[in-house]
């Protein structure tokens, strides 16, 4: 039923778009390729990405009083005589093949003059190899697979923390929570689907887990969208370890939840990659099992009294989509946020000096919707500054609960109980 | 699965036959010099994508057609081979250095290896069981592709960019050479159906395909020849595998190596025309453009929209032309000849 | 350990159970005229859909929703013989190709269709009676959804077995032994052809019903149930509606027992190499006629 209304919502606004897009381009607008999985199997994904760079297009473009964000003024680009941005949207379907053709497609048709993308790392590894022969920017706004901007790429610049970011972050929870409560993590287990996203994440948690002595209990790779986990949650429960560490998406962290619940297994506390763990699905389709469950975040919709931004930016959000703000959809606002203001900076629309600006980045946390202390890259083009938060379901809603500075409330801690 | 426009040789002349096949070959070069002109009019690289993907499809359904059109032995696991072909160049580059000109020969024998070692145990079964068996080997070969930590498993391989080099086909952004690299791989492909077509090789599958008891009778060594029918289509298959990994310069088990892939590469030929010379250029010239602007226009709607289309098309060609879209152009063996002259 | 083996045989089989019942509607299309629907999936799929609709809309437990569901699948198969498949099997030439890819295309058609109209939000249904519920039995597990879908699967195996004993049955029985024949004693081929695709699709719709008590529903979750529905069937005898128990059964434990003692990842390469063991010695399957 949401659906089809959005869909209907959709449908109507298209022509007044149309002619907004018309208007804009009077202007000189600035054209930026977004390239995510609109249709197949993470259609959702691409979906709710496309109203997550909408939302923040028209945040940067539309007349409006000042949101206290970077590039929250309104009004366009101002250094480029108030130039609009224009999101130039393509598919890649999940597909490096598609996902290169498009970004091609992007560049040499479409003009634009940087890509954001692109929610699975595989895409990423094309359209940034695409940007780098190009010589256009590439922002990944969500791809966590810290090998992509280990390649020697000039043109990749990543906004979001990476997996092993978002791993040390965990590890350091760890520490502080155990310090605080008298009941450290002894062990884990690693429970992570056969992908890309679960193998790297793993890697990097059981290197982690060695270098804090913490002992790997179980070490499971498990077939993503299988019909069936009970086998594998009945392995979990034979390893009893302290923490269970899952790397999934949607589909498989909901399967997991009810897997472990039907062989009788509670672990004693769930810290989860995120991924899967942070969408509304899992929350409605775990239901009450999912209740104590821990997750990293980049984002942290209740740090509101230290991100005023975030109460204006997911009202907007959720007026397009029915649903707040989540890790992914913050990180792509943030993403598009970042290059404007680059673009800006740079006061040209030349992809080579939309490049130096973003080298030169230097965007305060305070300035974001993000809990980071804020952007700046290295020179692989990460982000060094993205401090990642550890969440916990309360009553059907995650709350930020580590580190201290953003928290909300304090972790309910059920280990060694 | 009688084809009523398989040649029936008894009836013709011998001289017919050869007068027709000499048509074919005219055909196929004036087709083959149109297309290698045809680049100096494409500018755009959406188009000149376009263009490559349609002749990689092209040769991959050709490939494919081999097996499953000539000898009639519809397979649906041809992405093994096609992964194959790529992860074998791949990793002879990454490992040995070994410049991708001779990586796709490398990764062609390893797919026809594959195609043999699957052929050997998969032959015995007839129609349906043949068809599910082999969509079972390829899923196979994904998942112990995806767990082979020592080809990159899920995280892939990635070609390195270098300099512009034939032997290491690398292009910078250039397309121009891709066409052609494509288009010569298109033209082996059916330049071998060609050759098989009119070889005893060939006639011994029609008369498979039409009847296996009737063919045993008549002497044909049913089993070698669907051996040799899966060597040649799997070794096409393989070189089209590497040609596809160094031209997106990412492979991984879920890009190359997913069930839907086999699906991808036979669907050309069933389209076009499951057995003829040129079903699966057609086929791809028709399927390619439309998935891929249907997706790039529709797609970002995402609404699914795309995919009705796709599937919608599909269905309408498969019913309304059940041999294919080559017998909108002709009938008998001038399938799709005069058409297009 | 011997509990941790128990639970998984247990876990195994009523998994099982499921396989099996998607898998039968297959083997009745493809025993009674030679088709493989490769849209088998997407029916699954459908059906949970529906499912969830009407949960949605009418506030009723999907398990008072299976005799709606049925019938609506019912009619659904009815459709798609009629407007698809009694046209691919009219086709001159290439019929067995034709078939293969008509079917695909509906698959595709249908996971657009069901994207359109649904969104590609993973869903599922969480306040239903049994939903989440498990009783321990010693050591043993046992999640009530499963076991009422156990249950249900063994009743629709039953049911497809009477069936085959009544005179429709025996109809279909005819047909499916000699197509041209039955036309000169009177049975309209067509018709049995449709009613078969009803009953196919119908029970595809119990099983996407009692599935959808317990698993996500999404546009693509067919796929995920696809390859080992064809397994399932080719390693039971297309065909066989015996054969397909029996290789549901198989799968659903080989699957089990493979994730707990082996490498979870590989736990469907266990699966399909038990499927081509098999096939290599009986190349019809295990009741497959010879």
């Amino acid at each position: 039923m949401i659906q089809r209304r959005t869909l209907l919502g959709a449908a109507l606004a298209a022509p007044a778009l149309l002619a907004f897009g018309r208007a804009a381009a009077a202007a000189e607008d600035v054209p930026i390729g977004i390239v995510y999985p609109l249709s197949g199997n993470s259609a959702q994904i691409g979906a709710d990405a496309h109203a997550a760079y909408d939302v923040t297009a028209e945040i940067i473009n539309g007349r409006h009083d000042p949101l206290p964000m970077l590039m929250g003024q309104g009004g366009g680009l101002a250094r480029l005589g108030g130039a609009k941005v224009r999101l130039v949207y393509a598919d890649h379907a999940n597909d490096p093949q598609k996902a290169r053709a498009e970004a091609e497609r992007l560049i040499t048709q479409d003009k634009v003059v940087a890509i954001i993308g692109s929610f699975s790392s595989a895409t990423a590894a094309t359209i940034s190899q695409v940007c780098e022969r190009y010589e256009v920017p590439y922002i990944s706004a969500d791809n966590s697979s810290p090998s992509l901007s280990q390649r020697g790429l000039k043109w990749f610049f990543r906004t979001t923390p990476n997996d092993a970011n978002f791993s040390q972050a965990m590890f350091a929870f760890y520490k502080d929570v155990g310090a605080k409560t008298g009941h450290p993590v002894k062990s884990v287990s690693l429970f992570y689907e056969d992908s890309i996203f679960g193998t790297d994440s793993s890697n990097i948690q059981r290197k982690l887990a060695a270098d804090n002595g913490i002992a790997v209990a179980a070490d499971i790779r498990y077939r993503a969208n299988s019909p069936s986990l009970s086998a594998e949650a009945q392995r979990l429960r034979a390893a009893g370890a302290d923490v269970l560490m899952p790397s999934s998406y949607v589909s498989d962290a909901i399967l997991v939840m009810r897997a472990m619940n039907e062989v009788g297994y509670h672990p004693p506390a769930i810290l989860a990659q995120a991924a899967g763990f942070q969408e509304q699905s899992f929350i409605t389709g775990a239901g009450d099992l999912a209740e104590g469950v821990l997750s990293r975040s980049s984002y942290a919709g209740d740090a509101v009294k230290t991100r005023p931004a975030i109460i204006p930016v997911s009202a907007l959000y959720r007026a397009k989509q029915n649903k707040g703000l989540n890790d992914n959809t913050a990180r792509q606002v943030t993403a598009l946020q970042v290059l404007a203001d680059a673009i800006d900076r740079a006061g040209s629309a030349k992809p080579a000096d939309i490049r130096d600006a973003l080298t030169r980045t230097d965007v305060k946390g305070v300035d974001t919707i993000m809990p980071w202390t804020g952007v700046r890259f290295d020179a692989t083009g990460q982000n060094t500054d993205g401090t990642p938060v550890i969440q916990q379901v309360h009553e059907g809603a995650y709350r930020t609960v580590w580190p201290a500075e953003v928290a909300v409330a304090e972790p309910v801690w059920t280990v060694g109980q | 699965m009688t084809d009523a426009r398989a040649p029936a040789p008894a009836p013709r002349r011998p001289n017919a036959i050869l007068r027709r096949r000499r048509r074919e070959l005219a055909l196929g070069a004036a087709l083959l010099a149109a297309l290698a002109a045809l680049p100096w009019f494409i500018s755009d690289v959406y188009t000149q994508n376009l263009l490559i993907l349609v002749l990689l499809y092209a040769g991959l359904s050709q490939a494919w057609n081999v097996l499953g059109g000539y000898c009639g032995q519809v397979s649906l696991g041809h992405a093994l081979y096609f992964g194959l072909g790529g992860y074998t160049s791949t990793m002879l580059l990454l490992d040995l250095g070994l410049p991708p000109v001779f990586g796709m020969v490398a990764g062609g024998l390893v797919g026809g290896v594959g195609a043999l070692l699957v052929g050997w145990p998969c032959f015995r079964l007839s129609g349906h069981y043949y068809a599910v068996a082999t969509v079972v080997v390829g899923e196979i070969g994904y998942l112990l592709f995806i767990n082979w930590d020592f080809v990159g498993g899920a995280s892939g391989l990635t070609v390195p960019i270098a300099g512009r080099s034939w032997l290491y086909l690398q292009f910078g952004v250039s397309k121009l050479p891709w066409i052609y690299v494509t288009l010569g791989f298109a033209a082996a492909a059916w330049t071998v159906a060609y050759l098989v077509e009119g070889s005893r090789w060939g006639y011994s599958w029609r008369a498979v395909k039409d009847d296996v008891t009737a063919a045993r009778s008549l002497a044909v060594r049913v089993f070698p020849s669907k051996m040799a029918a899966a060597a040649i289509s799997g070794f096409l298959t393989g070189v089209g595998g590497a040609i596809y990994a160094q031209y997106v310069g990412y492979i991984d088990p879920d890009s190359i190596l997913a069930g839907s892939f086999s699906i991808l590469i036979a669907l050309p030929a069933v389209l076009g025309g499951v057995g003829t010379l040129w079903g699966p250029l057609l086929g791809s010239a028709v399927l390619i453009p439309v998935s891929e602007l249907s997706r790039s226009y529709l797609g970002s709607s995402g609404s699914g929209v795309d995919l009705m289309i796709y599937g919608g098309l599909i269905v309408a060609v498969s019913l309304a032309r059940p041999a294919g879209l080559v017998s909108l152009f002709g009938t008998r063996g001038l399938a799709g000849g005069r058409g297009r002259g | 350990m011997t509990a941790l083996v128990l639970q998984a045989v247990v876990s195994g089989l009523l998994m099982g159970l499921i396989y099996a019942l998607v898998a039968a509607g297959l083997s009745l299309i493809f025993g009674l005229m030679d088709v493989v629907n490769f849209a088998h999936g997407e029916m699954l799929m459908l059906s949970m859909f529906a499912v969830l609709a009407l949960h949605g809309a009418l506030h009723v437990d999907a398990l008072l929703l299976l005799p709606v569901v049925a019938l609506i699948m019912f009619g659904g198969g009815v459709a798609v013989y009629r407007l698809l498949i009694a046209r691919a099997l009219s086709v001159a030439s290439n019929r067995g190709m034709v078939q293969i890819f008509v079917t695909f295309g509906l698959a595709i058609f249908l996971r657009g269709a069901a994207q359109f109209a649904f969104g590609g939000e993973f869903r599922s249904i969480n306040d239903g009676w049994l939903s989440n519920r498990t009783v321990a039995l010693g050591p043993v597990f046992l999640p009530l959804p499963q076991v009422a879908a156990g249950l249900v699967c063994l009743l629709a195996f039953a049911g497809l077995l009477a069936l085959s004993r009544t005179e429709f049955g025996r109809a279909l029985e005819a047909t499916r032994e000699d197509r041209d024949a039955v036309a000169l004693i009177g049975i309209d081929r067509d018709r049995i052809f449709a009613f078969g695709w009803g009953i196919g699709a119908a029970t595809v719709g119990v099983a996407g019903t009692m599935l959808s008590t317990f698993y996500y529903v999404s546009p693509s979750v067919g796929l995920n149930f696809a390859v080992i529905a064809y397994v399932t069937v080719a390693l039971g005898g297309f065909g066989s509606m015996l054969g397909a128990l029996a290789a549901g059964l198989l799968i659903g434990l080989v699957e089990s027992l493979t994730a707990l003692a082996l490498e979870p990842s590989l736990k469907q390469v266990g699966m399909f190499a038990v499927y081509l063991l098999v096939l290599v010695s009986r190349p019809r399957g295990l009741f497959g006629k010879i």
